[in-house]
């Protein structure tokens, strides 16, 4: 198994917490590499060139979200960022500096591997032409959109947010990523207006929009177009 | 024990030995009768490894002994007689003796730890039931009672709780005996109290204390049985944790009827901080079980133990998250941030985040399609309908089915959580809102938590402009929770059903 060998980068201030991170994941069979500090992080980072990092953002000094910046100056490593509840603003900048997935604490171990296992499979997996998702399927090529094989008429911003969405698949698109995408970047704060649009989206996509089973929201942070993976129970 | 039972159960190992012997030699009789066998010795084995196992060192020695005079006296020629003296005897006992020693060591080792394991897990399970027990008592007096007849229970012998009451130290509770208990302990017990020796034979006082102040005293008569030291201490912390949260909750309600909101709060936070020990208590009584078996310790137990401590740090994380909420309440800390968005999405988070609590129940969800879009604190909400939702999870019992349903009635989105199960009391209807309130009937069949739920969930909804209510048409006829919540009146919530 590839993923199992891969290196993970554990970015805390707290000891408890990469003890814990290391045992457990070293019991999966990852390597684990440790930093303390975002210096110490950088420095891991660029040395070792880690196949996932997993960074704290409750660092004392706020360094959390500067490791994350500086990162994604030259890295696309997958950033699987812990966060505590209530504390939403936090999770949407960081997934705005291009985090990959957040974990809320206090976490189990089964929660934090899968999420783990589903950044490792997306890093690896080629972007196909068309995306398959339970009875949902969009052709990228021909821009066309079917559910349950049947095809579904979507006004050009629908399928332009669709597509983002496609482009990002089992990942949290944050609600300013969705505007800048597909409103321009003055259109960003307007997330009301986003809000109405999913709605009418997924009436045109999902069997019952109350009960949606591929668009899902991020309360606060965004949305999240399912793979075939998540669907089925995998992350 | 009689001094005679003692003595038999002493030698019960012994005869033990020497019986395997006899039917070791029996059988090595019967045998050789048919078959030669040259080394009828080694037959002998058996017995002494029985011993060995069974019964400890020295018995096994004994068996060793008379096994090698045995073969000797019964095998090896010249038969029935005892000089055989040839090097195979010496080599014989040499090699029982190491037999004896080896196996029996090792026998030993399993049995204490296997004795420790269970002790340790007899320990934990012992103070959980305790636990229980004492959360189910009603009132002071039931509290009390239950305290002393349980350590009645545990020790075999009368017991007296003695109280503080105007200034010294009074009977609160006896088990089985009048509630008077004799002068002489009443005497000694304010010694007790202020963590000194009370000398007075045939008795024994322990203090009970939390980590702040002593709450009272135990006595109890000798002679009586002696459990294990740290299952006692144990017990006693628990007792008088629970004597101090009655009061700092007797506190809670006193400084409620005085409307004091500064002493009413930190009755609260006191009160909860005991909550908190509870689980705390599970941990690390788990955890240092845990670490006391070696790897060789049952698998069972390891995985009952690490269970219990994963449960109760679930619960400790929900009873601290609800302490912060409660907080933020106190301190006048929240402020809505009130915005257009879908109350499906809500819904979801909400059960998404209740998933584990209600996996084992039949769930049904029938939110409407044209349900507006309302103005509300996501946040908030999200929290006050998770709390619905294990407010339901814990009191509406098993195997009870639940339904979320909205619709659109008099300009208010009405959203009810619906359950078949147990029902609520009329009385208690309104009652489930106040913090810390339990019910009897849940107070029959107690559950985890600090009873804040309910009282953080109509907090939270009254922030939105919104109220809660609890309907029931009685016990064994389930319950519906109903959220009002107003809509949304302006330009952009009509936007959102035109289409674009």
């Amino acid at each position: 198994m590839t993923e199992a060998a891969a290196r993970v980068l554990v970015i805390d201030d707290e000891p408890q917490i990469r003890k814990f991170l290391r045992l457990g994941l070293e019991g999966h069979g990852y390597a684990v590499l440790e930093a303390a500090s975002a210096g110490d992080a950088l420095r891991v980072a660029v040395a070792e060139q880690p196949e996932l990092a997993i960074l704290d953002l409750g660092l004392p000094d706020r360094e959390g979200f500067e490791v994350l910046g500086a990162l994604r100056e030259w890295s696309r490593v997958p950033v699987l960022v812990l966060s505590v509840r209530n504390r939403e603003g936090e999770k949407v900048r960081a997934f705005d500096l291009g985090a990959d997935d957040y974990v809320v604490k206090p976490f189990g171990m089964p929660e934090l591997l899968a999420r783990i296992k589903a950044a490792l499979r997306r890093r690896v997996a080629p972007a196909e032409p068309v995306f398959r998702v339970g009875g949902l399927e969009v052709d990228l090529g021909r821009r066309v959109v079917r559910v349950e094989g049947a095809e579904v008429r979507l006004s050009p911003k629908q399928y332009r947010l669709l597509q983002v969405l496609v482009s990002n698949a089992g990942k949290v698109v944050t609600h300013r990523q969705l505007l800048g995408e597909v409103w321009g970047a003055v259109h960003r704060d307007d997330i009301q207006y986003l809000r109405v649009f999913v709605r009418k989206l997924r009436g045109r996509i999902e069997a019952d929009p109350a009960r949606p089973r591929y668009l899902l929201t991020e309360l606060g942070v965004g949305y999240r177009l399912r793979t075939s993976d998540q669907l089925a129970g995998l992350a | 024990m009689t001094p005679a039972r003692d003595l038999g159960s002493r030698l019960a190992p012994y005869i033990l030995s020497a019986a395997s012997v006899a039917v070791v030699g029996l059988a090595a009789y019967a045998l050789t009768r048919f078959v030669p066998l040259p080394h009828v010795s080694i037959l002998f084995l058996a017995a002494v490894l029985t011993s060995a196992a069974l019964s400890g060192f020295w018995p096994s020695v004994l068996a060793a002994v008379l096994s090698v005079a045995a073969s000797s006296y019964f095998f090896y020629s010249p038969i029935f007689d005892f000089r055989v003296a040839e090097i195979q005897d010496i080599a014989d006992v040499a090699v029982f003796l190491i037999v004896a020693a080896l196996t029996s060591r090792l026998a030993a080792n399993a049995r204490a730890q296997a004795l420790e394991a269970r002790r340790r897990q007899e320990t934990v399970a012992g103070l959980l039931a305790f636990s229980e027990r004492l959360a189910e008592s009603e009132g002071d007096a039931g509290l009390h009672a239950a305290i002393v007849e349980h350590l009645a229970a545990v020790l075999g012998a009368p017991v007296w709780l003695l109280l503080p009451e105007g200034g010294g130290l009074a009977p609160a509770a006896a088990s089985g005996a009048p509630r008077a208990a004799p002068e002489a302990l009443c005497a000694a017990a304010p010694r007790v109290m202020a963590g000194g020796e009370a000398a007075l034979p045939g008795w024994r006082f322990e203090r009970l204390a939390t980590a702040r102040h002593p709450v009272g005293v135990v006595a109890w008569r000798e002679p009586a049985s002696r459990p294990d030291a740290e299952y006692l201490r144990g017990l006693l912390g628990h007792a008088a944790l629970a004597i101090d949260r009655a009061r700092l909750r007797r506190e809670i309600a006193e400084a409620r009827i005085r409307g004091q909101g500064e002493a009413l709060r930190e009755a609260l936070i006191n009160s909860v901080s005991h909550d908190l020990q509870t689980p705390l208590a599970a941990i690390l009584g788990s955890a240092t079980a845990l670490e006391s078996l070696d790897e060789r310790g049952e698998r069972g137990v390891q995985r009952e133990l690490v269970a219990t401590i994963r449960d109760q740090a679930e619960r400790l994380a929900s009873d601290i998250e609800n302490v912060l909420d409660l907080t933020r309440i106190r301190a006048g800390q929240i402020a809505p941030r009130l915005e257009l968005v879908e109350l499906s999405d809500i819904v979801n988070a909400a059960l998404r985040r209740k998933q584990k609590a209600l996996a084992a129940r039949a769930l049904e969800v029938a939110l409407p399609r044209d349900l507006p879009m309302l103005r509300l604190d996501l946040f908030l909400m999200e929290h006050a309908l998770a709390n619905v939702l294990d407010n339901a999870a814990k009191h509406a019992g098993a195997g009870a089915a639940l339904r979320i349903g909205a619709r659109v009635h008099n300009g208010e989105v009405v959203l009810d959580v619906t359950d078949d199960g147990g029902g609520i009391r009329a009385e208690d209807l309104e009652r489930i809102f106040e913090p810390f309130y339990r019910s009897a009937a849940s107070a029959a069949r107690p559950v985890p938590g600090t009873g804040l739920g309910l009282a953080i969930c109509r907090a939270f909804v009254a922030a939105n402009g919104g109220s809660v209510a609890a309907l029931s048409e009685g016990p064994g006829r389930g319950a519906t929770m109903r959220i009002r919540l107003p809509l949304a009146q302006d330009a952009a919530a009509e936007g959102a059903s035109a289409d674009d």
